[in-house]
């Protein structure tokens, strides 16, 4: 399934990087969101859109993760020529990521997050 | 709401008039006419307005301050009549003429004796150059760009803004104040809070961020059918926060459209934020990582759970840069081979321009339809359309308008291309820099209108 089907996203920016949070509608699915919305999963789906780093941050109160992609805007919104300029599309393509589909009810992960 | 019962009433309640320098008007009146709030505050402000600002400025000395003044003020009479306070950063590059502007409008609208405080300290065009600040994002310094530095603009906290409160300023404004700020100066001022009680900062500063992007709080930037859909948002309503000690209450007015839910507010609780425990701004290194959301139903969360640490001894600065011209110039092609017919237009475009090379800093040609916007991240199946997008940076005005009007000459390249436009605009980039905040003083000035 795609996480545009359990998640909802925003992307921002600020100078040359971009954030991107993304939360689950159901907190049953935040396991499932840890495990596998990783930063290196984020950081492949975007390729050269991002030239530094993707950093994660977890926000397991509010049952979402933050990204933060550096050097990901082509300078920045007054500098690129990007026809998007300030990622706002971002929050988007992020969505188009495929997760692997939620286990049967009743056999549900309990994992916890780190 | 029975789960509201329990908790302390609401000390003070502020709502939000504007998100950027564009910004809607029009809720401003029913919002100042609501009787909800005490204060409104003006977020004027994106990271490229300040400069655009300054190059008003040097057109003409006395123009840079925000635009829409004159329009505002009849909204927000009987609210100032009533005792209402504004605060803003409706000064931009200008602030005595954001001032001037106030005290015209208010005579027009026959309002005597409104007391008018003005925030100088933010142009830090001197201190940079003195500095030879770094610029990081663009590795160099200031020294190092010359005469190409236009603007520069420190990032001001609350303590100027409480100062005019407590010379009974009924309107507050200054240049480059932080988002935030101008919330969490009146909430500090009113409800006693010192501005280095650090946990209370980091939650009116929560509190500030969640009011300073307007309607990115209820709907805005928002919906995704069939996911996220809000009732009406043609007139989504500008956000109310209900601040109370530790929790502050989102909502907006009955009536507007959009939502206020505990979805509408995460999304907003984490916009434009790195590291989630250390969420920096001139009054404080606010910790969002302990936040509640709490969904009350009827358009109103409760959130708490903020907390913070001392203010960063570094206050970020936004510097201007001259970058010449921009020109962007677009031409549509549609129907079989419109994708091939467009790469062809790009071949002539990239011919025509290269004799320029040397005076064009960056240059790139998009399909819009294709990967304008994500590359090559996402293939579709063959486009019924496509628009051709050429964008390219100059120091040479001609060299842009050359450039702008190669996409006009394409309606004599491949077939089929439509609907030319194109621009050239001036160049402005801003970037950050970082200095010391013992080197910023804050002046204020406050007086009758």
């Amino acid at each position: 399934m795609k996480l545009r089907e359990i998640a909802a996203s925003r992307s921002g920016d600020k100078g040359d990087v971009s954030n991107i949070c993304v939360f689950v509608y159901d907190e049953a699915d935040y396991p499932l969101l840890v495990r596998h919305l990783t930063a290196d999963r984020v950081r492949d789906h975007f390729g050269a859109l991002v030239e530094g780093s993707v950093v994660r941050y977890e926000l397991p109160r509010v049952h979402g993760l933050n990204f933060v992609l550096d050097r990901a805007l082509g300078g920045g919104v007054s500098m690129t020529l990007r026809a998007d300029p300030h990622g706002k599309a971002f929050q988007s393509l992020v969505l188009d990521i495929d997760l692997p589909d939620r286990a049967p009810t009743g056999a549900a992960s309990g994992e916890e997050s780190a | 709401m029975a789960a509201d019962a329990r908790r302390p009433p609401a000390l003070l309640s502020l709502g939000a008039g504007s998100a950027y320098a564009d910004d809607r008007l029009d809720s401003v009146a029913a919002m100042a006419a609501s009787g909800r709030v005490s204060y409104l505050g003006f977020d004027c402000l994106a990271e490229r307005t300040m400069a655009l600002a300054q190059v008003r400025r040097r057109q003409d000395p006395a123009s840079g301050q925000d635009r829409r003044i004159a329009a505002l003020v009849p909204l927000l009479r009987d609210y100032l009549a009533a005792g209402g306070k504004v605060v803003g950063n409706f000064g931009a590059a200008n602030p005595d003429a954001a001032r001037d502007d106030f005290s015209r409008a208010l005579k027009e609208v026959e309002l005597p004796g409104v007391r008018i405080g003005v925030i100088h300290g933010d142009d830090v065009r001197d201190l940079v150059h003195e500095l030879d600040a770094d610029l990081p994002e663009v590795g160099t310094t200031v020294r190092a760009l010359g005469d190409r530095v236009v603007s520069a603009n420190a990032y001001l906290g609350a303590g100027g803004i409480v100062d005019c409160l407590r010379e009974d300023a009924q309107i507050v404004l200054g240049g480059r104040l932080a988002d935030p700020s101008l919330f969490v100066g009146p909430i500090c001022h009113e409800l006693g809070w010192d501005l280095d009680d650090w946990d209370r900062v980091g939650h009116a500063t929560l509190v500030g961020h969640l009011l300073e992007c307007g309607v990115h709080s209820t709907g805005g930037n928002y919906e995704d059918p069939p996911y996220r859909v809000v009732p009406d948002p043609h007139h989504l309503g500008f956000p109310i926060g209900e601040v109370s000690d530790g929790s502050v209450v989102v909502t907006k007015l009955p009536g507007t459209g959009g939502a206020v839910d505990a979805m509408t507010m995460k999304t907003q609780l984490y916009y434009e934020i790195h590291d989630p425990a250390a969420y920096l701004t001139p009054d404080v290194t606010a910790d969002f990582t302990g936040l509640d959301v709490d969904d009350l139903g009827g358009d109103r969360v409760r959130i708490s759970g903020a907390r913070g640490t001392a203010w960063p001894e570094t206050l970020k600065v936004l510097v201007g840069v001259d970058q010449g011209w921009r020109a962007t110039g677009e031409m549509s092609y549609a129907g079989p081979g419109c994708v091939e017919r467009a790469r062809r237009a790009e071949e002539v475009v990239r011919a025509r321009l290269a004799p320029y090379a040397s005076q064009i800093d960056e240059m790139r040609v998009d399909l819009v339809g294709m990967d304008s916007i994500l590359g090559d991240r996402l293939r579709g199946g063959y486009p019924a359309e496509v628009r051709l997008r050429l964008a390219l940076r100059s120091t040479s005005y001609d060299v842009a308008r050359t450039a702008a009007h190669e996409t006009e000459l394409l309606y004599f390249g491949p077939a089929g291309g439509g609907g030319n436009t194109s621009s050239v605009v001036p160049a402005l980039g801003v970037t950050p820099a970082y200095v010391p905040r013992d080197l910023v003083p804050v002046r204020t000035e406050v007086g009758v209108a």
